[in-house]
């Protein structure tokens, strides 16, 4: 998980298509529309066509294709169990508990594999309490950070031999192993806050400002909002 | 076992929109007993989001499947309970954006694991009148464990008693719980055993993380 958030994230920040170069805001309006639809639509043609345009936009992002059909399939293994528990007999309840989640996780990294996470954030956070917004970026900014020292502590418990042993005395070796980065965030939060002083923290993290500057690139965005909207009208009451 | 991997379009449209209506009004309430909360505490609490989100990337083979680690008892521990329930729904929605879960789950993601989060510094501070700090951060992260885990089983109980579909819905709900207790319990053994060592090592190193016993004040910011 954590190499696919790195690899995303990187795919974001160095990517150089039209999605990549549209405003923050757009996309998120876009994405929010596509999921909402896909939740709520009954109709499986509506579904298959919306699973379409998510395609279509992942693919339009030149995203890695492996990164695609892993976010793709990953949905299909905790689908599975709904369909099976309400199988009715028929094709139209299992197509509908596929393709929704399908959608929804196409629409989620295209959003995530062209936005940036400060852009991505910035508009979030500022529709959350404001040391909830904060935390958003933290996290995100800790998490790289201490991913470093955590593959550096398996490496040496590995060559020294910790991962061996009985199943209770490794999970208290990673225990202790977890309690070294619980004390790294710690000092690392002392000084984060020293610098947060120092750089005049206001009392909200900002993040980046570009997340609603409109390009040309959003017309894009908009005509595939456009595309949306007629499919909902025109498929919604459809088989 | 304690994080709702289900993604979008799967759970009921009245479980995850209560869920998330749940979530917010909690996130309000937690912000308003965290306000005193200070910049360090906000830089703390950043620093263990990342703890928890490499804790949860750690993939532990049980049998078949893999446990993902969550580390409600430690964290409830070390932040409190409002300090915390911002961290794990902060993480949540992280996890969602990295396709581990649907952003429609969110609210009840940050629900479930942060009603373990929530009683786990109480259970903490009471057990360590008479354990260890290692041992009793265990105890606490146990129970803890065993609520959110609980709260899992419910929720998933609840979506699929209400699903339309051919199957009865006594069934499902029955299946489920046969695959989900066995889960559950080993949730519970090895998050208690992960945070023993969590426990051992900070009571070592820097005790002063560690909350004191009821009765005695609390040391750590939130």
């Amino acid at each position: 998980m954590i190499n696919t958030l790195a690899r995303v994230d990187q795919l974001a920040s160095a990517g150089r298509s039209p999605w990549h170069r549209a405003s923050a805001i757009a996309k998120l309006l876009l994405a929010a529309a596509i999921v909402t639809l896909a939740i709520a639509a009954p109709s499986v043609s509506l579904l298959a066509a919306l699973y379409l345009v998510a395609a279509t936009l992942a693919l339009g992002a030149r995203l890695p294709v492996r990164l695609i059909l892993a976010a793709a399939g990953y949905p299909i293994v905790f689908s599975t169990l709904f369909v099976i528990s309400t199988w009715d007999g028929t094709w139209r309840t299992p197509a509908r508990l596929l393709l929704r989640p399908l959608t929804a996780s196409l629409v989620a990294v295209w959003l995530v594999g062209t936005t940036p996470y400060p852009d991505l954030f910035a508009p979030l956070s500022r529709a959350l309490p404001r040391s909830v917004g904060d935390g958003l970026f933290l996290t995100y900014r800790a998490l790289f950070e201490l991913i470093a020292r955590a593959e550096r502590w398996w490496r040496a418990l590995r060559l020294r031999g910790g991962a061996g042993g009985s199943a209770r005395a490794r999970l208290a070796l990673a225990g202790d192993g977890l309690g070294t980065l619980v004390l790294s965030g710690f000092e690392r939060s002392q000084r984060q806050y020293a610098a947060m002083l120092l750089r005049g923290h206001s009392g909200r993290v900002c993040g980046c400002r570009h997340w609603a500057e409109w390009t040309r690139a959003d017309a894009r965005v908009a005509l595939a909002g456009a595309l949306v909207a007629a499919l909902a009208v025109l498929v919604w009451g459809r088989a | 076992m304690s994080h709702l991997h289900i993604p979008d379009g799967v759970l009921p449209f009245r479980i995850w929109i209560a869920g998330l209506a749940l979530a917010l009004i909690a996130l309000i309430v937690s912000v308003r007993g965290a306000r005193d909360g200070s910049r360090l505490g906000l830089a703390y609490r950043g620093a263990l989001g990342g703890v928890v989100l490499i804790a949860m990337a750690i993939e532990l083979p049980l049998g078949p499947i893999e446990y993902h680690l969550s580390l409600v008892g430690p964290i409830g521990v070390l932040l409190g309970p409002a300090a915390a329930f911002q961290l794990v729904f902060v993480v949540s929605a992280i996890l969602a954006l990295a396709g581990h879960g649907g952003f429609s789950v969110v609210g009840l993601n940050a629900l479930v694991l942060g009603a373990g989060a929530a009683i786990a510094r109480p259970l903490y501070r009471t057990f360590a009148g008479a354990l260890r700090p290692a041992a009793a951060l265990a105890s606490a992260t146990a129970l803890a464990q065993a609520l959110s885990g609980l709260m899992w089983i419910a929720i998933m109980a609840l979506a699929l008693a209400v699903q339309p579909g051919g199957n009865p819905a006594l069934p499902r709900v029955a299946v489920l719980s046969a695959i989900a207790a066995p889960l559950w319990l080993a949730g519970i053994a090895i998050e208690s055993a992960v945070a023993y060592g969590v426990g051992r090592f900070l009571a070592r190193v820097r005790p002063d993380l560690l909350p004191g016993p009821a009765g005695r004040g609390t040391e750590r910011p939130a």
